[in-house]
């Protein structure tokens, strides 16, 4: 008797069931990346809502997004994230209670983009289509840079003439007034 | 008949299907997977620590464990019951929900980038179309368990450690993930099906010239980085971090972090042996030579596991031959000399695979 | 120019670290280099073999008719860094009806002794010597505390 039921059920909503919990990871484990006192804590939670998210694409059998997706943010943007806690003072302490004004206010404003995304989705009626899509690599690589109509060959390159600006401005930032032509005189001594 | 461990599967796969329906069969096919990967584990952690030591004892002109079992067999074994019966100390002032998380997140990504390796034709857990890409990209969430044991010990040494391996892992990814990119355009393929059915005719590493060569080489460096081992162990490096990350742990937490470097030594050489030796393909020579017969009864997972573990006692050849190096030194031989090698590198083999110069 | 170095030191690097991977490698094919000692086997089946030079444990040797050569002159305690050595002395009456100085008792503590050799070096009448003997380990400290001339021993003739 259970065990037919557990079937049935298993069969109607495991999908279901399965997206439900990987969206409540994602919506407590971001709570907690807001809420929680210290910092260190805040990026491990915002860590577990981004591997989160890659699941919700494994889920939708999307495994490149998904695959990218942890590889750019949790390997990339979470480490740095990580470093630069390291890096600041008095990171190990707890921050300081925020004013209740101010907890007010934000909470205000993100029911208000709740609110607002809420009615904007609700706006569009999102199509369920039952037919197999096509998500091989060579697909996107070929959409990536094709430039006919639907290709995406200039945002790419927009994006990574924007991504090489940041880098050589992070390199003059970094580099400290004199220390080119320091080395360029060692060299010449040479 | 050959040995088979596709016909294995299929046929479990086939009566749990019969007998009970689709989700069940499923769920209890995972049951089976997650203990059989629990056992590799287990066995891998059991064997490679004593070949480790043995290797070690070797080449130093010593003798190794030799008390416990025959030749010393079982020491692994002791080793692992009084790790098992350890207190699993806390110290004061940590952060303790992060500092008893931060193992299992090792342990965890090590577990999930097992998932599309190859072990034999048709005995594979998940061969997703993006295999070589989850497996870069799974392991890369590893060095943020390193970070957390680092930060949440609450300690300068383990703290120094995680930010040595962070640097250290984040800037060895690139040239990995250079060399690796070589065989997926000589392949055409992500799926990692596909680059070993690409070797069927020849591994890559004597169809694809010298830039297959310089890669292979490249990324045994890489992956010993990223593993943490010597000569790249800044990250624990005994004589001036006490261990680094895991200076505070102790019992089975300890214990976890130790298999977990195991694991993933086995992980980067399983990787290496799919991508530049052939997986589980036998060595051929020629078609159709007697010799190649003999090669194929030799069953798939004897192959991939004897390439894996050649592999692994290179690396350990390495760590017992050379000293560690200096942390200036380490980012110099990434960013000075492995990268620019690999960028120039992957445009040889770009030109070898668009012009179909490959065997 | 630049490059050619740049590839010079990469094949460099390469060679060198051939260099030392062939080495290890020699030792790992090559178990008969192997040079541990089998400690507790090794004792039972005589092939536990010390260099000649080990030094274990300061002895006084005596001949077969119970003499030694120590004429209690103290040198050895005199160079010994940490008070290893005492000597105390008695005075013997001669043949002749002289006194003689004569060692009585030849204390040497093993618990403080840093086998440094210098007692035997100082020693002018190459009384004691430094013995290979390594297992000292004994159940009370007091055991530690030798006397080194048997009882009943004496002084060799024709040593002053």
């Amino acid at each position: 008797m259970i065990y037919e039921l557990l079937k049935t059920s298993l069969a109607l909503t495991a999908h279901q069931i399965i997206f439900y919990l990987i969206a409540a990871t994602i919506l407590v484990t971001g709570l907690l990346a807001v809420t929680s006192p210290k910092i260190f804590r805040s990026a491990i939670f915002l860590l577990f809502s981004l591997l989160g998210i890659a699941g919700l694409y494994f889920w939708m059998e999307m495994e490149f997004v998904a695959a990218v997706q942890i590889s750019v943010y949790v390997g990339g943007i979470v480490v740095l994230i990580i470093f630069s806690i390291f890096l600041t003072e008095h990171a190990g302490k707890e921050a300081r209670k925020a004013p209740p004004v101010r907890t007010i206010a934000a909470s205000l404003a993100a029911l208000f983009g709740i609110i607002l995304g809420f009615l904007i989705i609700g706006q569009y009626p999102f199509a369920v289509s039952s037919e197999a899509f096509d998500n091989s690599v060579s697909r996107i690589g070929e959409a990536m840079l094709n430039y006919n109509e639907g290709g995406f060959s200039l945002p790419f390159e927009v994006v990574s003439i924007l991504l090489l600006a940041a880098m050589v401005g992070c390199i003059v930032v970094a580099m400290r007034p004199g220390v080119l032509s320091k080395t360029e005189k060692t060299k010449e001594e040479k | 008949m050959k040995f088979s461990l596709e016909y294995i599967t299929k046929s479990v796969d086939g009566w749990l299907n019969a007998t009970f329906n689709p989700t069940i069969a499923f769920l209890i096919e995972s049951v089976i997977v997650m203990v059989l990967v629990i056992a590799l584990f287990a066995f891998l952690g059991l064997v490679l620590v004593i070949m480790e030591r043995k290797v070690a004892a070797f080449m130093q002109i010593r003798l190794g464990p030799n008390r416990v079992g025959p030749k010393g067999m079982f020491q692994t074994v002791a080793d692992t019951l009084k790790l098992i019966v350890k207190e699993g100390f806390t110290p004061n002032n940590v952060d303790k929900f992060l500092f008893n998380l931060a193992p299992f997140i090792v342990m965890i990504t090590a577990m999930v980038a097992m998932a599309p390796l190859p072990f034999a034709n048709g005995f594979q857990i998940w061969d997703v179309n993006i295999g070589i890409l989850f497996i870069t990209a799974i392991t890369s969430v590893s060095v943020i368990g390193i970070l957390m044991a680092g930060w949440s010990s609450n300690n300068k040494y383990s703290l120094l450690g995680a930010m040595r391996s962070g640097a250290q892992i984040v800037s060895y990814e690139l040239s990995a993930g250079l060399s690796i990119l070589v065989i997926v355009m000589l392949s055409g393929s992500l799926r990692i099906s596909d680059i070993v059915a690409a070797q069927a005719d020849g591994w890559w590493i004597f169809k694809g010239h010298i830039p297959v060569l310089i890669s292979f080489v490249i990324f045994i460096i890489a992956a010993t980085a990223e593993t943490n081992r010597a000569p790249f162990d800044m990250a624990e490096a005994e004589s001036e971090l006490t261990a680094g990350f895991h200076t505070e742990y102790s019992g089975m937490k300890f214990a976890l972090f130790f298999l977990a470097e195991y694991v993933n030594i086995f992980i980067v050489c399983a990787v290496g042996a799919t991508l530049f030796l052939g997986g589980w393909m036998p060595l051929h020579f020629g078609t159709g030579t007697a010799f190649n017969t003999v090669m194929d009864y030799i069953p798939g997972i004897v192959w991939f596991f004897g390439k894996t573990f050649l592999l692994i006692f290179i690396i350990m050849w390495f760590r017992w031959t050379f000293p560690r190096l200096r942390i200036d030194q380490l980012l110099n031989l990434e960013w000075k000399y492995l990268l620019p090698i690999c960028l120039v590198n992957l445009l040889l083999a770009t030109i070898i695979a668009i012009a179909g110069w490959h065997f | 120019m630049f490059i050619v170095d740049y590839i010079k030191e990469v094949f460099g690097a390469i060679k060198s670290l051939g260099t030392g991977m062939r080495r290890t490698f020699w030792y790992f094919v090559h178990p008969k280099e192997i040079i541990t000692e089998q400690y507790p086997e090794n004792k039972e089946n005589g092939q536990l073999i010390l260099a000649e030079r080990f030094r274990g444990e300061v002895v006084m040797p005596h001949d077969e008719n119970n003499e030694h050569a120590c004429t209690g002159c103290t040198a050895c305690e005199l160079a010994c860094p940490n008070g290893t050595i005492k000597i105390v002395t008695k005075f013997d009456i001669t043949p002749e009806g002289k006194k003689k100085k004569a060692i009585d008792q030849f204390v040497y503590r093993l618990e403080m002794c840093t086998m440094c050799n210098l007692c035997v070096e100082a020693c002018p009448s190459d009384a004691i010597i430094m013995t290979n003997d390594f297992e000292h380990s004994v159940y009370d400290r007091n055991e530690l505390t030798k006397i080194l001339n048997k009882p009943g021993s004496k002084i060799r003739d024709g040593i002053e």
